[in-house]
């Protein structure tokens, strides 16, 4: 039994372009509650609000009082990258080296393209400066910080109007002190502005990588704190006062404080939640290797799964171009982070991608969205351009009354004029033939993203499970899989807000690190011991503001080493040993060999090897939810049908598109029932079409398991 | 009987694998690899051959290495002769007038076997930071290849999985960097390995003759794709001519010369005019200049073609032997590249008439090395640094040329400061863009780079390089970008200049400072949007006299400002 009865449920809150999704866990029972709300992205702590809001009132069983914490999933700072909305910062660094930012790495993002552009840099050359002062390799002082110059250059920035100040000295994971004195300079004369230093952020070598990951921190972080400060607010007005936990870029959770001081570690806070979701799912049917499809109202996303884990990088670039390719520390596209992220492709196709014909003629789908608001035509909120869920209505695959569940009715009339007078009648088309291509153009940039997972890394997709879900994965999941040569779809109960799910599915995680470089053979033993010691004190400090979370935390030490000379770690372990001493020590560097020989086939016994970083993962467990079996089981699917209606496949030529489809209300379908496609099958948040040449079998907890006919 | 039809479904997966395998290879390079040139910079490349030597996938690093690679793999395995080279074994070779390149790229080819039938090759070649010769990091003005460092024709270095300790004592004796370098070699082999494994797995799962029958699609799938492509080039005979500036140890310029023919036979590059090789570091060996041409027509090709065996065979080169674009034994090699990355420059400059849309102006088309070493006072080894600076991007059609990139087929990454002062006795004091270097034009170059070290003890330095006498060429109007600066700083004194290819004696406390050349600017500088211009002006890109002289236009500095009526003025004197 995980919980008490004061704290006996937990809330999960994800928000996506379109639609907010909350789900509420009865940790004692299982029992999942979920909650669909338009996103309101004017403010987005508006729909976060009324998600809860809708769950509470769902089940007026649930007092505030008993909730244990709320973790939430958000695409806040991602969103402000890519629109170019982030705050206005400066850079501060060591004289001579203004340029970091906009230098980047010298390379040009794709090889063969001469007419390439470099990404413009995060912050203008006009707001970076630069201080007197230098410290050598080792962290000793070569120029002391000039204070004069400093004090000129916090006026420049008192008067440059920014909200956010990025501080990257050369050398300064070594020694902060420069760093730290030019930080306290900073918020002496501007007490509101948000500071990052480098060697809080990310201490680690290489100094454009820790530049721009310190740069998004702080160009985000007031965007972040003020968005999170404002839920917390709300929450408070409704009585729930527990913890708010945010998702990081990695899978794990953190508390809104650390995710407001540090918002660099939630940048792909959204498609983590996903991708979680898809592998906890995976794991507990017997499927480690999934692939996790995302679809929601603006974007597609998709990830792999293998052991049922999601593969973690360190080498991520916001913002960059989706590609396969060794570009080191990820490619010169976007924004390196040097922080963990959930590997994930994510492209532009979601219910409210609007379909256009270009000015050659040709049929478009994207990149622009409708998004919430106005939303597809058919909404009748005033879009007037059509879209990918204007285009699924007009073939018949989603129900204008059952939209929803019933809570919103689509205007079909207006769909089908949309599409006639945007793109059928400019092509010459049917409004169904056009209808049609839009899907299946929206559907062939899903498959690429479905192959740059899969295929393109090498794996070959037949030996995965896809695993669909967000409101419109369940329409399109069949046939990409279909397309991508996937055998075997899985849609979860309630695919809507499954992504929110993955929220509850996780363990609350901290990481800390500290940089030693030094070599295995002129270490101070007590070194290693104490810097854990340190570590772990952090940990449990961070780990109490969090408390209600889980009983004592559990730490994970590992340290990050490598043969003298090399520049990239393997993470070892830590010896399981009492004490740090030779033995430890030993026994440490003999796994650092084996794990050196199984990644790079060969081992130097001979060669000093050398401690980078000690790493401790400070780890709350948090209780799983149960799934549920279903209650009512047969083989007979035709108790939950609803009728027939006609649905347009033009993968079926023999019956000129039109093809009168079984219809099914998911609620009611047994579990162990059969049935095949063509298949329409409805549930409040999501629609399932099914194409012929496939078998759908509800399994016992009720997840649609559908498999190719071959 | 009729072929068996190909499964769309496996073609990609195979195709994609084979590409992975090949980056895999090249990730446990970089991940293992010591130097920073190679772990950090990336001055490598990995690619797969199958077993009649045919090149079918490679890893995404650098272009120069990709085109030469594709000669020298072949030449080297067949001097050796593939029937002595058993499971395990890997062959070493760098022989510039074997297939090769410069001394410091040197390749290690292993073959690839499936139980006891070989299937292939997996090769990979790293720029070492050392192979000995005159001067530390082997770059520098000699007037024969023996000077340059170990010539290593192809020899049997690994033996059924293990290092030849003769051999590698013999080789590692030649090298100034033994630690560094040895620890790449075993990265090297490491990354052979990796191309293996991966290999035998993709044939575990599909059988040997699947395996086969589809490399071979591999490699028509890229003919037809490059067919249809050369087919939609404009048709003609476009030229152009050019320099290297200097050859290290006389002052007459390096006379270039292109002609591209395209028709219905292809496309043919031409070299002839150029002139004879130079008793100086500055001529191609005959794969450089075919890699040259190579990077020109792939960058003419639609973004996502493969490359391999498919591309490369219309790829039609005749360079006469005995110039700067083929040279003969034993000619010095070691700036080959400089002469290479000139000639990309002047084939996009012979087919802007014809693509005005496709190319870009002048770049800073030179490798330019900076390479130094000396004793280490703190370890006592030997140590050797090697690092390119980038420039000026040229201006295109619609887009200003980018500021500080690598061009052509070099694309190394910097190496990180705090990289290099954590491994190496030296100090980074200045990098930083050059105002007022770009090549003014509608669409103006990028900037240039500068570069500054000091050095805390004696070293030795070399610069390899071009530039220091002409700017790369803007184009339809555009001017030239600036030329670059290679100087000395001793304390107290006035900066001395240095010649582009030199090697100096440095003592505690001197400064060596690169300025390296913006790209050149396309279209007319008058034309240049005065917003545009104004933006540059916000950003001390270029200075207000500039922006008055080269463009015409008058900038409010106080106000911040377009001055529209005095920019009207100015433009129409002009």
């Amino acid at each position: 039994m995980t919980g008490t009865a004061n704290a006996q449920f937990r809330i999960g809150v994800d928000i996506g372009g379109t639609f907010t999704d909350a789900t509420l866990v009865d940790s004692t029972t299982g029992q999942v509650t979920t909650s669909k709300v338009l996103t309101t992205s004017s403010d987005p702590a508006t729909g976060f609000i009324q998600s809860v809001q809708k769950l509470l009132d769902l089940d007026d069983t649930v007092r505030p009082d008993a909730i244990e914490h709320v973790v939430h999933a958000t695409t806040v700072a991602t969103n402000a990258i890519i629109e170019g909305k982030t705050a206005k910062t400066a850079f501060v660094t060591t004289e001579g080296f203004r340029d970091m930012l906009e230098i980047a790495r010298q390379i040009r993002p794709s090889l063969y393209d001469l007419q390439f552009e470099k990404p413009p840099p995060l912050v203008p050359r006009q707001l970076c400066f630069e201080v007197p002062e230098r410290l050598d390799a080792k962290g000793k002082v070569v120029t002391p910080l000039d204070e004069k110059a400093l004090a000129e250059v916090v006026e420049r920035i008192a008067e440059s109007g920014v909200e956010a100040v990025a501080v990257c000295l050369l050398h300064s994971y070594r020694n902060p002190d420069h760093e730290q004195r030019i930080g306290k300079a900073i918020a002496a004369r501007l007490p509101n502005i948000i500071i990052s230093l480098s060697s809080d952020v990310v201490p680690e070598f290489r100094e454009y990588l820790r530049a721009s990951t310190t740069v998004i921190n702080s160009a985000v972080a007031p965007i972040v704190s003020t968005y999170l400060a404002s839920i917390t607010e709300k929450l408070h007005a409704a009585d729930i006062t527990s913890e708010l936990l945010v998702m990081q870029s990695s899978g794990g959770v953190y508390p809104a404080k650390a995710a407001s001081d540090n918002p660099v570690f939630m940048v792909e806070s959204g498609p983590a939640a996903g991708a979680v979701a898809a592998a906890s799912l995976g794991t507990a049917l017997g499927f480690p290797n999934v692939i996790s499809f995302d679809m929601g109202g603006t974007t597609a996303k998709a990830s792999l799964i293998r052991n049922g884990q999601p593969n973690i990088t360190k080498d991520y670039s916001v913002g960059g171009a989706a590609q396969s390719g060794t570009g080191a520390f990820g490619g010169a596209s976007g924004y390196p982070i040097r922080t963990p992220v959930v590997d994930l492709v994510e492209i532009g196709a979601g219910g409210g991608s609007i379909a256009w014909v270009d000015s050659g003629g040709a049929l478009r789908v994207g990149p622009h969205s409708a998004g919430a608001d106005p939303g597809p035509v058919c909404y009748g909120l005033g879009g007037e351009e059509p879209t990918i869920t204007d285009a699924n209505l007009v073939l018949g695959r989603l129900d204008p009354t059952y939209f929803a569940g019933g809570e919103m009715s689509l205007d079909l009339a207006a769909a089908q004029e949309a599409i006639r007078n945007h793109c059928a009648e400019p092509l010459g088309l049917t409004t169904e033939e056009a209808a049609h291509g839009i899907i299946e153009i929206a559907n062939t940039a899903m498959v690429n993203a479905l192959r740059l997972v899969s295929v393109q890394r090498g794996h070959d997709p037949r030996d995965f499970l896809l695993v669909a879900f967000g409101g419109a994965g369940p329409a399109h999941a069949v046939r990409l899989a279909e397309q991508a040569g996937i055998p075997r779809v899985l849609i979860p109960l309630g695919p809507g807000t499954a992504s929110a799910l993955g929220l509850l599915v996780t363990d609350m995680r901290m990481e800390g690190s500290s940089t030693l470089i030094v070599r295995s053979d002129e270490i101070e033993l007590s070194q290693i011991s104490s810097e854990f010691e340190r570590l772990e004190n952090a940990g449990r400090e961070a780990h109490h503001v969090a408390a209600s979370a889980s009983g004592d935390p559990i730490f994970e030490r590992a340290i990050e080493m490598r043969y003298w000379g090399q520049s990239f770690e393997l993470s070892v372990p830590a010896p399981a040993r009492d004490e740090i001493d030779q033995a430890w020590m030993n026994e440490l560097t003999e796994s650092f060999h084996d794990a050196h020989e199984t990644a790079y086939g060969f081992r130097a016994n001979d060669e000093p090897v050398e401690l980078v970083n000690l790493r401790l993962t400070t780890v709350g467990k948090i209780a799983r939810p149960q799934m549920r079996k279903l209650e009512s089981t047969g083989t007979d699917a035709s108790i939950a049908s609803k009728g027939e209606r006609p649905v347009y496949f033009a993968e079926t030529p023999e019956t000129k598109g039109i093809v009168q489809t079984v219809v099914y209300d998911r609620s009611k379908l047994p579990a162990g029932a059969v049935f095949n496609g063509p298949a329409i099958i409805e549930e409040p948040d999501a629609t399932a079409v099914i194409q012929p040449s496939w078998t759908v079998t509800v399994d016992q907890f009720g997840n649609l398991s559908i498999e190719h006919n071959s | 009987m009729a072929k068996a039809a190909i499964d769309p479904i496996k073609f990609e997966v195979i195709r994609n694998a084979l590409t992975q395998a090949a980056e895999e290879m090249a990730i446990a390079l970089r991940r293992s690899a010591y130097s920073t040139n190679v772990k950090t910079r990336q001055d490598f490349s990995c690619a797969f051959f199958d077993k009649n030597l045919r090149s079918v996938a490679q890893a995404f690093t650098q272009p120069v290495h990709l085109g030469s690679f594709v000669r020298h793999v072949p030449i080297a395995v067949q001097r050796y002769g593939p029937e002595n080279l058993g499971p395990g074994d890997m062959i070493l070779s760098n022989d510039p007038y074997g297939g090769g390149v410069h001394l410091n790229d040197i390749s290690l080819i292993g073959p690839v076997y499936w139980g006891d039938e070989l299937v292939g090759y997996t090769a990979c070649l790293a720029h070492h930071v050392d192979v000995g010769g005159g001067a530390p990091a082997s770059v520098g003005a000699f007037r024969e290849v023996f000077q340059e460092g170990i010539i290593i024709p192809p020899i049997k270095l690994v033996a059924k999985g293990e290092f030849d300790d003769d051999l590698f004592r013999l080789v590692l004796a030649q090298i100034r960097s033994k630690r560094e370098t040895a620890g790449d070699f075993r990265a090297q082999m490491a990354s052979n390995r990796t191309g293996a494994l991966r290999i035998n797995e993709i044939i575990e799962r599909y059988g040997l003759g699947e395996f086969d029958r589809y490399i071979d699609e591999i490699i028509e799938y890229t003919d037809r794709r490059t067919r249809a492509e050369v087919a939609r080039l404009p048709k003609g005979v476009f030229s152009a001519k050019g320099f290297v500036d200097n050859d290290g140890f006389t002052n007459d310029v390096v006379k270039l010369e292109v002609k591209i023919t395209i028709d219905d036979d292809g496309v043919r590059f031409d070299t002839t005019g150029s002139d004879l090789q130079r008793r100086a570091p500055v001529n191609s060996t005959f794969a450089q200049t075919f890699s040259a041409c190579a990077y020109a027509l792939r960058a003419l090709m639609d973004k996502d073609l493969p490359v391999n065996d498919g591309f490369y065979r219309y790829v039609h080169v005749n360079a006469p032997e005995g110039t700067v674009t083929n040279c003969v034994h034993p000619a010095p090699v070691v700036g080959g590249w400089e002469t290479h990355v000139r000639l990309n420059d002047l084939i996009f400059e012979a087919l802007a008439p014809a693509m005005p849309d496709a190319i870009c102006a002048g770049t800073k088309a030179m490798q330019c090395h900076s390479g130094f070493g000396g004793e280490n006072h703190e370890t006592g080894e030997y140590y050797c640094f090697l690092e390119t600076i980038a420039g000026g991007y040229g201006g295109r059609s619609t887009s200003d040329g980018p500021d500080a990139v690598q061009t052509h087929g070099q694309n190394t990454e910097n190496a990180p400061i705090e990289e290099t002062e954590s491994n190496y006795p030296v100090r980074i004091t200045r990098y930083e863009l050059v105002a007022d270097s770009e090549g003014p034009g509608e669409f103006r170059g990028g900037l240039g780079l500068r570069r500054d070290y000091m050095f805390p003890e004696e070293a030795t330095f070399t610069v390899l390089a071009d530039r220091d006498k002409f700017g790369p060429r803007g184009l339809f109007g555009g001017d030239p970008g600036s030329t670059s600066v290679y100087a000395i700083i001793k304390d107290g004194e006035e900066e001395q200049r240095l010649s582009s290819k030199t090697t100096v004696q440095l003592q505690p406390g001197d400064v060596i400072s690169y300025r390296t050349s913006g790209g050149g600017g396309y279209g007319e500088p008058f034309k240049r949007d005065p917003q545009r211009v104004l933006a540059d002006v916000l950003q001390d890109k270029i200075s207000v006299e500039r922006a008055r002289e080269h463009y015409g236009v008058e900038i409010d500095i106080d106000a911040q400002l377009v001055d529209e009526s005095r920019t009207r003025d100015h433009r129409v004197d002009k």
